[in-house]
């Protein structure tokens, strides 16, 4: 293998290579973005524990709709999303529409990570301290406003790590629909080998583009960490530094 | 009218009796406290008033409605406001956004009318001047206060109190029960949980001793705490205010 090479052919076929580059992030981006609302949407049903005062209607209710989340986590999560691209592009294109790949792609990604999200979600829900959403309750406010302004944002906020690590996951995993022959990096970078017959050279570019997006994806999504904690970082309190001498005076304080 | 009235309550965690047949009343503008050991049903009787847990028998009848027979458990909950432990302040929102979220989700204030709301009572506790810190930066008892002006912003009729001062170090302590003190002056109605026995001494109307889920005594803080009739009242206090000297 030459670097010489790979250089040629990364010059030589940049249309290509930015072509497949195009319809990987899109894929990879339109996928976790969706993943993540069906996710929220998903994890935050499941956590989400009916009142005492509920209807026996409506727990019943919740339980079914339990265990068919349950299944869907199950069926996306235990099968290759390879075998869900061309099983469920097929299904569709032959029964019910003739959708076009990209739809599909996206279609498919997106319920996949949906799945992967779903669980993020709501162990980061699971998570969250029960005072939390008991001082909300007490306050007059609905589970749904409490789950909407109290608990979501916060659980969103401790799983972005997890929710981050999906869309680098997804930029590497789009490569499996090229199989319903979208023209993702993978798919272009097929035709790019077959044309110029050097599969170490053009494989190795395809490696390193992979590496530049995944690389350039986690520097900003630690950026945008960073951010977000910002309001959390926490100065020295008194209240630990100074206990052990406060416990002394503690006999004129209350008295 | 009784603001709280119980009557027979009784409730269980399984084979656990924590709420043994308890009756008492709550009239308005009262301040009344319960003390007891922990593990006496205090903050389980507390959390039944604010449908934070439900009773297995008996009934609880607040501001003329049967608990049991509500309709809107949140419309209920947002005139009697409660005051935790542990604070449990909205982590992810500033002093002020924890002061405004339920009053613009819940009564539905504009953001002008709710953040003036928030900054009197905030004003109130002390609090104003860190409308824009977030919890994680605050001490305990500012914490507490802010907790306190978040409830107040509710404009509850009664405010429920769960052992405020129990997770605070000592030197915060004085600040959050100067703070309740006021209220208590200003003839709110409430219930306090808590283990400051000078505190409740001072500021309550009346004393509601509890032990092993039964109400063994109540009356007026001279009574309680210079006569007590019980003997297990006479023991547990003798106990904690040995300790407070």
């Amino acid at each position: 293998m030459s670097f010489q090479k790979c250089l040629e052919i990364l010059v030589c076929y940049l249309p290509s290579f930015l072509l497949g580059i195009r319809t990987t992030l899109l894929v990879a981006f339109s996928g976790t973005l969706f993943g993540l609302l069906i996710g929220l949407i998903v994890g935050g049903i499941r956590a989400i524990r009916p009142d005492r005062t509920a209807s026996r209607g409506k727990r019943r209710m919740k339980k079914i709709l339990d265990i068919l989340l349950r299944i869907y986590i199950e069926v996306f999560r235990g099968t290759p999303m390879m075998v869900q691209a061309v099983f469920i592009y097929y299904l569709v294109y032959s029964n019910i529409v003739r959708w076009d790949k990209m739809t599909a792609a996206i279609f498919v990604i997106s319920i996949n990570t949906g799945a992967y999200m779903a669980e993020i979600v709501r162990s980061g829900i699971q998570a969250i301290d029960k005072g939390q959403n008991e001082a909300a309750r007490s306050l007059g406010m609905s589970s749904f406003q409490t789950m909407e302004s109290v608990i979501l944002p916060q659980a969103i906020r401790n799983a972005f790590p997890a929710i981050g690590n999906e869309l680098i996951v997804n930029i590497k995993d789009s490569s499996v629909l090229m199989i319903i022959s979208i023209t993702e990096l993978m798919f272009q970078s097929n035709s790019i080998a077959g044309t110029t017959y050097r599969f170490t050279e053009t494989y190795f570019v395809t490696a390193m583009i992979y590496l530049f997006l995944t690389g350039t994806s986690s520097i900003v999504l630690g950026w945008i960490e960073r951010k977000m904690n910002h309001t959390r970082t926490s100065i020295p309190q008194s209240d630990t530094t100074f206990s052990s001498i406060s416990l002394a005076s503690k006999g004129g304080e209350d008295s | 009218m009784s603001m709280i009235e119980i009557r027979n309550v009784r409730k269980g965690f399984g084979a656990l009796n924590v709420l043994d047949d308890i009756s008492f009343t709550v009239e308005k503008g009262e301040t009344v406290c319960l003390i007891g050991a922990s593990g006496s049903g205090k903050s389980t009787l507390l959390r039944c008033i604010n449908l934070l847990e439900e009773v297995d028998g008996g009934t609880i009848r607040v501001l003329d409605q049967d608990l049991s027979e509500l309709t809107d458990v949140n419309a209920y909950r947002r005139r009697v406001g409660m005051v935790f432990q542990q604070f449990n302040l909205f982590e992810n929102r500033n002093v002020l956004e924890n002061c405004t979220v339920a009053q613009r989700k819940v009564l539905k204030r504009d953001r002008k009318e709710a953040e003036e709301i928030a900054l009197i009572q905030l004003e109130k506790v002390g609090m104003a001047g860190f409308r824009n810190a977030y919890p994680s930066t605050l001490s305990g008892g500012q914490k507490q206060r802010v907790a306190i002006a978040r409830a107040l912003c509710m404009d509850p009729e009664i405010l429920l109190f769960d052992e405020p001062t129990s997770a605070l170090d000592p030197e915060m302590v004085g600040e959050v029960l100067n703070v309740i003190r006021e209220l208590s002056n200003e003839d709110m109605t409430m219930v306090i949980v808590t283990h400051e026995m000078n505190f409740a001494r001072d500021v309550a109307d009346r004393i509601v001793f509890m032990d092993r889920g039964i109400i063994l005594e109540e009356g007026s803080p001279k009574q309680i705490f210079d006569h007590p009739k019980n003997e297990r009242t006479a023991q547990f206090l003798s106990r904690v205010l040995d300790r407070d000297i």
